[in-house]
Formats: C-alpha cells, sequence, structure tokens
C-alpha cells in the first residue's frame, strides 16, 4: 500500500518501449493520478488554490460561478490566475546523457520525465517552458499554456542529441537571462562535471530567486560501477579511452564517485537547491513523487516564511 | 653464411606480425563505451601467468616458421675457401694446354703473343700440377704429354715445354676446335684415376669467326672439366679474301682464247676500305675489286699468261690469306679398245652406242680405237668391248691386258659368243644358250653396292624396269670361277656376270645393247653404266679442281712422288697423299698432273669468336671467361655466389624445417585448444 514499492509502478525499460514520447508521459501520469486515490498525499498540488469570501466591492468577473451554482456561495478565484506557476524544465542532452547500462538511456529517461512533468502540469494549467541543451542551447520553448503548447514541448523533446560535452554555464545564464520572472526551473542532468563548474551556474539561477530543483539522472552502473571484464573504457564525450580492470578500479572509482555526488548534493544544499538523485532504474512515478513532495515542503515553506511576513 | 637474395631477410619483419596480433588481441578485444572517466585511474588489466606461457611458445613458432622462410628465401649458402684460389695456381690440377697453329696465327704477332700466354702460366704453375700441351689447327698434335710431363724432371720440364713451343711455328691449315677440344676433355677425363682438383682446357687461340666448333654440340663434357679461353687479338681486322670458284666440267676446256678464273671475293664487315686489286703473279696487270665491307662480290680475273698459277690480291691489312692457286683444268686422255666386227656408223651394232657412251669433257677425254686402228698399243688401253668375232690373237692380248688388272666387258650377241669367254678362261666346254622369254625380259636383283652399279644406288635414279631385253642369252656363271652375278634377269637368268682374272675382270653382258637385243643402250641407264665400267678399268680417282690444306689427294695409280710448293720430294706409294700442309701447286710425278692447294676460305674469317657462341655449344667456359670484361669484382662474387648457392641448395633444408615446425604448431596449437575448450567446459 505504500507508493514507494517500486513493483507497483511501470519498470523504466518496459515504458520505454512506448515510442511516443507524450504517450509516456500520459501513462505515468495517469498511473500515478490512480495510485493517488490511495495515497495518503491526496490532495496536493502545484499551487495552493485558494477561495476567498465574497466581500462586496470585489470584482464579480472573479466569482466563480459554478460554485456559486452549486453551493449558492460567493467565492471568489482570485488567486488562481495570479499563483498560476511558470516552470522551465531544463534538460541536458549531451553525449554523457546517452549512457545507459540497463537498456534505458540517461537522456531517455531525462527525456520522459521531462515529458511526464510537462503532462502533469500542464494538465493543472501550469506554464512550462523547455531548454534543452549540451554545450550550448539547443531548442528553447518559453512558458505558455496553451493549446498545442505541450505538442511543440514533446517534439522539441524529441529532437535527438547531437552535442558533446556538458557545459552549465550557457544555458543556465540564458534561463536567467529569459525568464524575469520569478519561477520554477527543473534541471535534467548527470552533473558529471568538474563541481566548480557547476557553482557558478546554479547559484545565479537561485540568485534570481528561481524555485530549482535537480533531477541527477544516473546510470546504476555509474553509481556501482560493476563492469565484469577488462576491457578498454571509451570515454563519450571527449573521446579519450583508458585500458583498464574494473575489478581494480572498482573501489577507487566508487569513493569519487561518492565524494562527487556527496559534494552535489552539499552544494545544492547550500545554494538551498532540491537535489533529487535519479538512477534511471528507478520508475518515474516514484520521481514524480518526489518532485511534488519537494514541492508541497518547499510551497509549505515558502508559504508559511510569507505567513510570516 | 652468405645470402644471394639479402632483400628476402625482410621478410623476416613478418615477424613482429605475430606479434602485433597477439597485442592487438589483448587491447582491442573489447571497447565499453562509458559517460566520463572523470573518476577513474589507469590500472592496466594483469594477464595471467597460464596464459601468457602458452602464447609465448605459440609465438616463437610461428616467429621461427616465419624467420626460416625468410632465410630460405634469402638463399644463404656458405662461402668456402677453395673458391678464392687463384685458377691457375691451384694445387693437383690438371691442365691442358690447346695452343692454335692455324694459318691465321701467322698474322702480326699473334703467335708471339700465344707462346707469352702459354709461357706465363706455365710458369704459374705448382710442382703438383699435370700439364699437357697441344697444337690444333685441322689436326691435334701432342706437343708434351701428361706422361711425359711427369717423367720430365720438376725443375726442367717448364723449361723444356718452352723450349719445344719455340720450335714451332703456325702451319697453313683450318682451325678444327670443335676436334681438339674433344681430345683434350678425352685427355682430362681418364676413369680410374685419382680425380684432379681442377680439369682446365686452356684455349690459347686467336679465335676468329672460322674457327669450326659444331663438333662439340651435344658432347658430354666431363665432371668438372672448365674451359679457359685465353684469346690472342690482332690489332688488324680489315681483312678481304679469294676464293676461287672453278668451273664446271661441261663449261671448262672449251679451246677459247682467255682462262678465266672466277674468284669470289670478301671484304669483312670490319672492314673501312671497299677497293682492292687482284693480280696475276708476275703480271703487272691489275684489276680493281669493288667489295662493300661484309659482304663479297664476284670477280673474273683474266688470264693473260698461261703459266701463272698464283692470284694476288692487295688493299687490305692482313697478308697471310692473299695468294691464291688456280690451275687450268688438266684434260686426261682416256683410251678405249673395241674389238668386234661391228661397223663405225651401223645403228644396230654395238659400237655405234660405245662411242656416243663418253662425252667429252673438260677432265677426260676417251679416244675409242678399233682393231682397224693403225698402231694400236692393245695394252696401253684403259678398257676394252669385246663384240663379236674376235680373232683369237687378239684375244690372247686381251687376256694378257685382263690379268695386269684392267677390265673387259664382253656383249654377248649370240649363243655362239660364249666361245669368246671359253678361250678367255681357258674353259673350252662353256657354252651359252638363246633364252626364249615371253615378250621381255626385265633386270630384277640388281647389286647396287657394285661398284659397276653405285652411280645408281639412290633411289631416284635405281629404277630399270623401263628397260626391256627382248633378246638374251642363258649360261652357267658358276662355270666361271669366282664369278659374280651383278645383275640377273626377272627369271633368274644372270644378266651382268664378273669374273676376275688375274689381277682384272671380265664383265660378260648376258644381252647386249643393240636395239635388236634391248633397250640398253637407248636409256638413260648407259652413259653413267659404261663409265662407271671405265671407272673401275682404269682406277682413275675423281679429281677436284682444287684442294685445301689439310685435304687427302687421290693420285693416279702409277705415282712414284709428289714434289711440293717449296721444291720438297716427297716419294709416295699410297694411292692417297696427305701432306698438303702449305697451299701452293703440287706436282705428281711421273706425268704432268699437278694439283692446286689453297688456303681453307674459313681461314680468312678473321673476326673474333664472341663467348655467346661457345655458351651456346654448351662448352663448359670458365666463369670469368664467361663475364664481360667490363663486368665489377662484385658482379663476379654475385655470380659465385649464385653458383655456390646452387650446390649447396641450403633452402631446401630451411623449406623442410619450416614446414617440420608448421606442422609441430599445428599439433600444438590443436592440443592447446582442446586443452582451453576442457577447461571452459569444466568450468561451465
Amino acid at each position: 500500500m505504500t507508493v514507494s514499492s517500486p513493483s507497483s509502478f511501470l519498470d523504466p525499460a518496459a515504458l520505454m518501449s512506448i515510442r511516443n514520447l507524450e504517450l509516456r508521459a500520459r501513462t505515468v501520469v495517469e498511473g500515478f493520478s490512480h495510485g493517488l486515490h490511495r495515497s495518503p498525499y491526496h490532495g496536493f498540488s502545484v499551487e495552493f488554490t485558494e477561495y476567498r469570501a465574497y466581500t462586496p466591492g470585489d470584482d464579480p468577473r472573479h466569482l466563480d460561478w459554478r460554485l456559486v451554482g452549486r453551493t449558492d456561495r460567493y467565492f471568489i478565484k482570485k488567486f488562481e490566475d495570479e499563483t498560476n506557476l511558470r516552470c522551465h524544465l531544463l534538460v541536458d542532452q549531451s553525449l554523457s546523457m546517452t549512457f545507459g547500462s540497463r537498456g534505458v538511456t540517461k537522456a531517455d529517461y531525462a527525456r520522459t520525465l521531462a515529458a511526464t512533468l510537462a503532462y502533469f502540469l500542464a494538465q493543472q494549467g501550469d506554464a512550462t517552458g523547455l531548454l534543452t541543451f549540451d554545450e550550448q542551447v539547443r531548442e528553447y520553448l518559453p512558458a505558455k499554456h496553451r493549446p498545442g503548447h505541450l505538442r511543440h514541448l514533446m517534439l522539441a523533446l524529441e529532437k535527438p542529441a547531437a552535442g558533446r560535452s556538458t557545459d552549465l554555464a550557457a544555458p543556465l545564464k540564458r534561463v536567467a537571462e529569459l525568464t524575469r520572472k520569478r519561477g520554477l526551473i527543473v534541471l535534467l542532468s548527470d552533473l558529471l562535471a568538474p563541481l566548480e563548474s557547476l557553482e557558478g551556474p546554479l547559484a545565479l539561477l537561485t540568485a534570481a530567486r528561481h524555485e530549482v530543483i535537480v533531477f541527477q539522472i544516473l546510470d546504476p552502473a555509474e553509481l556501482t560501477f560493476d563492469f565484469e571484464t577488462a576491457s578498454r573504457f571509451l570515454d563519450m564525450e571527449t573521446g579519450r579511452d583508458l585500458f583498464l580492470d574494473p575489478a581494480a578500479a572498482r573501489i577507487d572509482y566508487r569513493a569519487r564517485i561518492d565524494a562527487h555526488l556527496a559534494g552535489v548534493r552539499a552544494l545544492c544544499e547550500r545554494l538551498g537547491i532540491t537535489h533529487l538523485q535519479l538512477p534511471t532504474s528507478q520508475p518515474l512515478e516514484i520521481a514524480l513523487f518526489d518532485f511534488l513532495k519537494a514541492r508541497s515542503s518547499r510551497g509549505k515553506l515558502i508559504r508559511r516564511k510569507g505567513a510570516a511576513s | 653464411m652468405n645470402f644471394v637474395a639479402p632483400l628476402f631477410l625482410v621478410g623476416g619483419l613478418a615477424i613482429a606480425a605475430p606479434i602485433l596480433f597477439h597485442l592487438i588481441r589483448r587491447t582491442t578485444r573489447d571497447v565499453t563505451p562509458f559517460s566520463t572517466l572523470m573518476f577513474l585511474q589507469p590500472t592496466p588489466p594483469r594477464i595471467t601467468r597460464r596464459s601468457r606461457l602458452e602464447n609465448l611458445w605459440l609465438l616463437l613458432l610461428r616467429c621461427l616458421v616465419l624467420a626460416l622462410l625468410a632465410v630460405g628465401f634469402g638463399r644463404p649458402f656458405f662461402q668456402r675457401a677453395a673458391t678464392s684460389t687463384p685458377p691457375a695456381t691451384g694445387m693437383g690440377g690438371r691442365t691442358v694446354f690447346l695452343i692454335d697453329t692455324s694459318a691465321s696465327m701467322r698474322r702480326e704477332k699473334l703467335w708471339d703473343d700465344a707462346r707469352a700466354k702459354v709461357e706465363e702460366r706455365l710458369r704459374t704453375a705448382t710442382p703438383a700440377d699435370e700439364i699437357a700441351v697441344l697444337t690444333f689447327d685441322q689436326s691435334v698434335r701432342t706437343v708434351v704429354s701428361f706422361e711425359e710431363w711427369k717423367t720430365l724432371d720438376t725443375e726442367q720440364r717448364i723449361a723444356s715445354t718452352i723450349q719445344r713451343l719455340a720450335d714451332l711455328k703456325p702451319g697453313w691449315s683450318g682451325t678444327r676446335l670443335d676436334a681438339a677440344l674433344i681430345k683434350a676433355a678425352e685427355l682430362l677425363d681418364r676413369p680410374g684415376e685419382e680425380e684432379p682438383r681442377r680439369k682446365e682446357i686452356v684455349v690459347i687461340s686467336d679465335l676468329q669467326e672460322g674457327t669450326r666448333l659444331d663438333g662439340v654440340q651435344g658432347y658430354e663434357w666431363g665432371r668438372g672439366i672448365e674451359v679457359v679461353l685465353e684469346p690472342v687479338t690482332a690489332h688488324q681486322v680489315q681483312n678481304a679474301s679469294a676464293a676461287w670458284i672453278p668451273e664446271s666440267d661441261d663449261s671448262v676446256g672449251k679451246p677459247d682464247g682467255v682462262a678465266q678464273v672466277r674468284l669470289k671475293v670478301t671484304n669483312a664487315a670490319e672492314s673501312k676500305r671497299d677497293q682492292y686489286t687482284i693480280q696475276w703473279a708476275g703480271s703487272a696487270d691489275r684489276q680493281d675489286v669493288y667489295v662493300p665491307a661484309g659482304q663479297s662480290r664476284m670477280a673474273r680475273a683474266q688470264k693473260q699468261d698461261g703459266a701463272a698459277t698464283s692470284l694476288l690480291l692487295s688493299g687490305d691489312d692482313v697478308e697471310f690469306d692473299n695468294t691464291l692457286f688456280a690451275l687450268p683444268p688438266q684434260t686426261v686422255t682416256v683410251p678405249i679398245l673395241f674389238a668386234g666386227q661391228d661397223a663405225e656408223d651401223d645403228p644396230r651394232g654395238s659400237l655405234y652406242y660405245v662411242r656416243r657412251a663418253f662425252p667429252k669433257s673438260g677432265r677426260q677425254i676417251v679416244e675409242i680405237a678399233t682393231q682397224r686402228t693403225p698402231g694400236v698399243d692393245l695394252q696401253k688401253m684403259e678398257m676394252i668391248v669385246l663384240g663379236n668375232d674376235v680373232p683369237d690373237t687378239v684375244l690372247d692380248s686381251v687376256k694378257a691386258f685382263v690379268r695386269n688388272g684392267k677390265t673387259a666387258v664382253i656383249a654377248l650377241t649370240a649363243a655362239a659368243d660364249a666361245q669368246t669367254i671359253a678361250k678367255l678362261f681357258d674353259l673350252p666346254g662353256f657354252t651359252a644358250s638363246e633364252a626364249a622369254p615371253k615378250d621381255y625380259a626385265l633386270l630384277a636383283q640388281i647389286d647396287f653396292q657394285h661398284p659397276i652399279f653405285a652411280p645408281f644406288a639412290d633411289p631416284r635414279f635405281s629404277d630399270f624396269t623401263k628397260i626391256h631385253f627382248w633378246k638374251h642369252r642363258r649360261m652357267n656363271a658358276g662355270n666361271l670361277a669366282g664369278a659374280k652375278v651383278v645383275a640377273a634377269f626377272d627369271d633368274g637368268d644372270p644378266a651382268i656376270v664378273q669374273a676376275p682374272l688375274g689381277k682384272g675382270n671380265v664383265v660378260i653382258f648376258t644381252s647386249s645393247w643393240r636395239p635388236v637385243d634391248s633397250q640398253l643402250a637407248l636409256s638413260t641407264k648407259f652413259v653413267p653404266l659404261m663409265n662407271a665400267l671405265l671407272e673401275q678399268s682404269s682406277r682413275m680417282p675423281a679429281q677436284k679442281a682444287q684442294y685445301f690444306v689439310g685435304d687427302e689427294i687421290a693420285l693416279p695409280p702409277g705415282t712414284q712422288a709428289v714434289i711440293k710448293p717449296d721444291g720438297k720430294r716427297v716419294e709416295e706409294a699410297a694411292a692417297r697423299f696427305t701432306e698438303t700442309d702449305e697451299p701452293g701447286i703440287y706436282t705428281v710425278m711421273p706425268g704432268t698432273l699437278r694439283y692446286a692447294v689453297n688456303l681453307p676460305v674459313e681461314e680468312s674469317r678473321t673476326v673474333p669468336l664472341s663467348n655467346e657462341r661457345f655458351t651456346t655449344l654448351g662448352i663448359p667456359l670458365h666463369k670469368s671467361a664467361v663475364e664481360t670484361p667490363k663486368k665489377t669484382v662484385r658482379q663476379v662474387a654475385a655470380t659465385q655466389a649464385i653458383e655456390l648457392e646452387a650446390s649447396q641448395k641450403l633452402w631446401r633444408w630451411l623449406i623442410v624445417a619450416a614446414l617440420g615446425v608448421l606442422i609441430f604448431e599445428t599439433v600444438f596449437a590443436a592440443k592447446l585448444s582442446g586443452v582451453a575448450s576442457s577447461g571452459n567446459v569444466s568450468n561451465l
């Protein structure tokens, strides 16, 4: 009866066999909604929508007439538009994201997750924008909530990755420039780059008072380095290769990657960024759940702060 | 160890290939793409000890195969010390010196050069060497034989050989190097004796183009024989020569006023001149002849003075072949007696046809006498033909004539003519009868070996079936002692019988050649038949218009001596004269018969022979002679290397070894893989 049980969700590999990205996203979201009925976190949303009792002097345009018809009480849907979320999905499409040891590449996973989030947000009427990047910005769709926008977004996501390396600086700077309004920024990347190169761009986003959620998508093999045979290991981004025996290199590798992940986590903590590590073996519903959970705690936090002030 | 083709050793670099394969197999077996190498340190994988050892052995085997192949293709050989010794100073070699004494060696200082070369080689000889010295021209003469060399005192042998050479001079003969080489090879190859270290024939000659070499074609040269050519070269190569082309027998003897001698004047290809003159010795008349270089022209020397016998050619550098001897044709008169009653001009008789059987030629005039001819000396005749009704007195003389070695011919015109035979052979009971053939008889069973029929021995002329014999007489040849049936008729009766009488013969025709008896006189066979009979009777050898130095001359019977051109008188009892050792006019004593002996025409071709001619004839030339003189020391060494390699053939063993290793490698690898696969199975 718990959501965290992965068996009740779709296996990412099975999900990826669905070719259509939108269909994939819908499958995830609907499966999630079905599960939601049984969830203890019932009623959570991206933004808390508030009804306020009508007081004379309010614009009658904002009256919820359907509510009036149903209950004969006057409430104003005043905040629905104002609190509408502007979310930007930042999807890393560098070559390192094309790695996948369990049949699912990180890029596919990231793409599906982005589509799922977009679909989910669109259902709630939130404006969703997209920015794909590798070492430079590839696709940019401004945050909108319009019919057909979601389809554009899906198409943009489906474009194959062409870049080589990951460079967060340029895309994040660009997002910071493009989004004047405060909003939600979701970054989907493996963040396999030196820590010092990550700090600046991420700090730039938080400085613009955006709410930032980072999904660090990693292949299980990247975490465990569970290769068996000795071979030449080819760096997908730089093309450099290294001949090594995994058994011998594993311990050292694990120490290093753990240090890196801890560094990333610490960095995010310091910058007030929600950091979620996602192995590609994890069902997407859990990722969505984590997202909502992070949002809710965040929303409470903000609201509490707002209430306090 | 040396190599003939060292470049093939580069192929040995292929050894690197298996090593490379091993390396590649280790590194490029698997490529794993990975997102980043940021967190990886290079850690080369360890190789297990077992696999490394296995691979090493296979690698070594494969490398060995490649190395063996590379070395084999490089064609290695071991340098032998023996080959480096100079050819003339080896220990215990056997050498035959062939010194040319032909007429062409008379040019310039060729003879002195040749002698100097022999001396030079002799002086480098070691005491252990065996040496024979031979001279050759038309024939081969021994100056010092091996046996003689061995008996000579070690100190003295060289000096005495040189001394003997000093007494020699080139003659006038042609050059027959082939015969000399074969003789020398036979001298060198003596079975049963200890094999000498070196068998060498040293030819010291001008090696002019006219040298005869055809005889050695196909000759089986003994093992190890080498022919060393030591050419002596003349500096003057502009040579023209003249050869006498005698007229045919039919055209000579015509009593025209001016005699002509036809000459073929040949100019050497190297000549720069093309204008020469010919003149009779002692005459002032010169005649110009134009002959382009390398060609020959016919010329006619007009003979003004009948006495001159030698023609001089002038205008070229080389003197020895410039005198030519030519004689006018000499006519011999041969008397024949016809004993019988035939009228002179009766075409039905025998005499009529005998007269016409001996046409007059430039060499021979046959005079036919009869009993009626006044002053006939029967014993001076060369042949007697007996007709019918011969008086007994004449028959007695004929008997004496035949007993002296001549031939009498009897043609039986009737059975009664057997009386003539009976009287000649003193057989009173000898008779003959008239045979009665149906239609005609033909000649069958002809003995073509017999001198009478020898001219018809060729199948083209042996057809006698066109001659019909209407009548013939039957007689018993067995009654005549020693009689031989030369030809018989198809009914078995003898047709021509030869019966010996004293030193001579009686030839009996059982059917005469008169038209009433047979068609013989009218056939083409009659004239040759009668001439063959005459030749048998007179024993006059066939004469040639000119002879060459070294030829044998068949002397006429009764010759006592021959006067040579230098005036020397050679007493000669044999029928053949062999001492034609210089050109000139030879005179037969007694009598006036003369023979013109000239230098062999071939001797005038003085252009030096090329070495290719020797090699194409299969003469085993010494290697230094085969190469052109321009060849460098390196090239000589290269050819020696090829020879050595060819004799040792080490490459074969290397290839065999490579194959062996390959087989072993295959078996080994199979075994290894078997072990590996069974190991895998057990692991599974």
